[in-house]
């Protein structure tokens, strides 16, 4: 019995110390610019048979099985941490990203990669699926960590075409592996495509299902403030399980279903959210760091020439030419064009796939994971390290705007969606150059010098002030042009003065009638100088705004006694 | 969700005469239509005026976009007139207006009606389209460049 534990306790400390290690090398990564998962892939290695670890690991199913649940948190991780307006203005070129751009880097690999070993044309196609997909997590962790800005849509393509072309890699992959290992029993091009349609359409069924489950779940039932992140988590892999099970595609299902769960707003978002980075961040060491256990790289030097040419050429040839084929019908610029080409960073996923031949044991297995690994290396090293000056020097880097240093959402009763948004003045700030402002501008708190004033003893902002603002979300784009932009804005501003002028005089019930929503019914009656009078009473200012059924009502113009002269009316549909 | 799938191209002219607001809004409510029936064009006009009595569209710089709700269209259209001189349109500016888009949506359509206004608003807020608006040789040209609007701002 000693002995059992003495085992348990030594395996115990030694997992435990891998990850206080992986954790504490992100210090050093964030200092020298390191691309993190190299690091953490070197933690691996040190741990390995080649290294100090000494650990003998090369058991190719459990780490398998390891990469894909973690992977499975990953995806459904980065699906939850993309808003769904970022989807739609991004889908269709991610899209064909993630499916024709798929196969084109698959085929324009293999060509490579037959010419430079000694592969037959199945192998070299696998060898191409095998690194066809880039890494969710590592292409969101450059680029949201990264401090580098990016025009919206260029951003969440990159953003959604990695979290979904990771589907169509492992199903091409595990498409290819069975077509080679069967090498003709029964293996054809129309079950292929009937199977793929199954397993995407599997995948997505699956996924909307389950991300409206996850999403009632969290909205509907009274749990332990706790307990709402692990039901997610447990929901989320048992989605993953189940829809394999069904013969979908679990990974495309879990990030859908991520996707439609965070919706355009769940309950217990923070909370979600704070879980669900730890876990990815604990998924990712161990994905990392268990298959740098598995690889051997005292093998590497004998296949390191080919290895770093072709991955010198999926960086370089591959990825670019497909990304340009795939953008053509999209209309983004040849900077943005080559910038998403240049972004494609190959990570775990790759080398997990690599993994599958192994299983399979198909002949040069061994010889494909290598290569599939030092190709991986080359792309985290080139791409990891490159990308900020790429940007810069592609002239993509949108200079950063004074945005929020902090959002936290508020869980309020009753859907009063509001956010604390905290932001730090800068000199040429708005609100430092204005004397009044609008009143839901107006800080909860401001923080000056390290002490904390209520703000109705401030006299005058000062640059360097904190300032902590409750606002409903769908202002904040609008705050931080009040807060940052170096002008205030002018008349013909529309976010700032709505889309239209609006009679002072019409009944506010007709107004509401007319683009929908519901009035209070003793306000029903008011006209909308009644309305607004009553709502901002003699302390109205130009700007302030209040919600009118679908749409919302804006004071234009104050004259010198406090009455409303002018009025806008903003259709802009809330988030 | 575009401009694009609003428009036909026998849904926009070019250099249109109009005497007055109102039989602007007329002409509008005959282009929406698609001349389907008498009964309709009248609903149509009904709920632009209904629109303009809480409130000018007339946005700055000679655009407006008069809109409306109406149960008598099954789906949402939208139609555009250049005018050949501008007409009073009660904008807030008090410039009179020659570039006028008319939308109207299905009594249902509340969401769908906010985002198409917004785009609008959004499209003809931008200087450089109303300027290319304005010097479009025909309808034709115009059908264009609005229908390819959305993406060039969203690629801007």
């Amino acid at each position: 019995m000693e002995a059992v534990l003495h085992g348990f306790n030594a395996i115990t400390l030694f997992i435990a110390a891998i990850v206080v290690v992986s954790v504490l090398s992100t210090i050093f990564s964030f200092r020298a610019g390191a691309p993190i998962l190299l690091v953490f892939l070197g933690v691996g290695f040190l741990a390995g048979e080649d290294g100090i670890g000494r650990v003998d690991f090369d058991d190719a199913e459990v780490a398998f099985k390891v990469g894909s649940i973690a992977l499975a948190l990953i995806l459904f991780d980065s699906g939850f941490g993309t808003p769904l307006r970022s989807f739609r203005a991004a889908a269709a070129p991610a899209i064909t990203l993630a499916t024709v751009g798929v196969l084109l880097t698959t085929a324009l690999f293999a060509l490579a990669a037959r010419a430079l070993l000694p592969l037959d044309w199945g192998q070299a196609l696998l060898l191409g699926a095998i690194l066809a997909s880039t890494d969710a997590a590592a292409v969101f962790f450059l680029l949201r960590a990264g401090g580098i800005h990016l025009r919206d849509r260029v951003r969440s393509t990159l953003e959604v075409e990695s979290g979904s072309n990771d589907p169509m890699a492992i199903f091409l992959t595990i498409a290819l592996v069975g077509a080679l290992s069967a090498a003709s029993a029964g293996w054809s091009w129309t079950d292929a495509l009937l199977e793929f349609a199954r397993q995407m359409g599997l995948g997505l069924a699956f996924g909307w299902v389950g991300g409206h489950i996850v999403r009632q779940a969290v909205n509907r039932l009274p749990l332990e403030i706790g307990l709402y992140p692990v039901l997610v988590a447990a929901l989320a892999i048992a989605g993953f399980a189940l829809t394999n099970l069904a013969g979908g595609s679990g990974f495309l299902a879990v990030y859908v279903a991520g996707l439609l769960a965070a919706g355009e707003r769940i309950r217990h978002a923070n909370e979600l959210k704070r879980f669900q980075q730890g876990l990815t961040w604990l998924a990712q060491i161990a994905m990392f760091v268990t298959l740098g256990l598995l690889a051997t790289p005292s093998e590497f030097p004998a296949v390191l020439l080919p290895g770093v040419l072709l991955g010198l050429f999926l960086v370089f040839v591959a990825r670019p030419l497909a990304v340009g084929l795939c953008l053509l019908p999209f209309r983004m610029s040849w900077q943005e064009n080559l910038f998403v080409g240049f972004v494609g960073l190959r990570g775990a996923v790759s080398i997990l796939l690599a993994i599958l031949p192994l299983m399979a044991a198909l002949p040069d297995a061994r010889l494909l994971f290598n290569i599939a690994f030092i190709a991986v290396l080359v792309s985290l090293v080139v791409q990891g390290w490159g990308l900020a000056p790429v940007a810069r020097a592609l002239h993509l880097v949108v200079p950063e705007r004074h945005g929020a240093i902090d959002r936290i959402q508020l869980d309020l009763p009753d859907e009063a969606a509001h956010e604390l948004v905290a932001y730090r003045l800068a000199a040429d700030s708005p609100l430092i150059a204005e004397r009044r402002m609008p009143r839901w501008v107006r800080p909860a708190l401001v923080v000056r010098d390290g002490r904390s004033i209520r703000s109705m003893r401030v006299e005058r902002l000062r640059a360097g002030d904190v300032i902590y603002v409750f606002v409903r979300p769908h202002r904040i784009p609008l705050l931080d042009r009040l807060v940052a932009s170096p002008r205030a804005p002018d008349k013909s501003d529309r976010e700032f003065f709505g889309d239209f002028a609006v009679d002072l005089d019409v009944p506010v019930a007709d107004l509401a009638d007319f683009y929908g929503g519901d009035v209070h019914a003793d306000k029903r009656g008011l006209s909308v100088r009644h309305f607004l009078e009553r709502e901002f009473g003699d302390a109205v200012e130009v700007g302030d705004r209040i919600g009118l059924g679908a749409i919302e009502l804006i004071v234009r113009e104050v004259d010198e006694r406090q009455r409303v002269v002018e009025a806008g009316l903003a259709v802009t549909p809330r988030g | 969700m575009h401009i694009a799938d609003l428009l036909t191209p026998a849904r926009v002219v070019a250099d249109v005469r109009a005497t007055s607001k109102k039989r602007l809004l007329e002409q509008l409510a005959n282009l929406l239509d698609d001349g389907e029936s008498a009964d309709t064009e009248r609903a149509i006009y009904d709920s632009l005026v209904k629109r303009e009595r809480l409130g000018s569209t007339g946005l700055s710089h000679g655009v407006a976009i008069p809109h409306g709700r109406s149960a008598a269209i099954q789906r949402a259209s939208g139609a555009f007139v250049r005018l050949a001189d501008p007409v009073d349109f009660g904008a807030i500016d008090g410039q009179p207006v020659d570039l006028v888009f008319a939308l109207v949506v299905p009594e249902h359509f509340t969401d769908q009606h906010l985002m198409f206004l917004a785009e609008l608003a959004e499209t003809f807020s931008d200087s450089a389209m109303l300027a290319r608006l304005r010097a479009a040789r025909d309808a034709q040209h115009l059908f264009e460049l609005l229908t390819r609007a959305p993406e060039r701002t969203a690629a801007a």
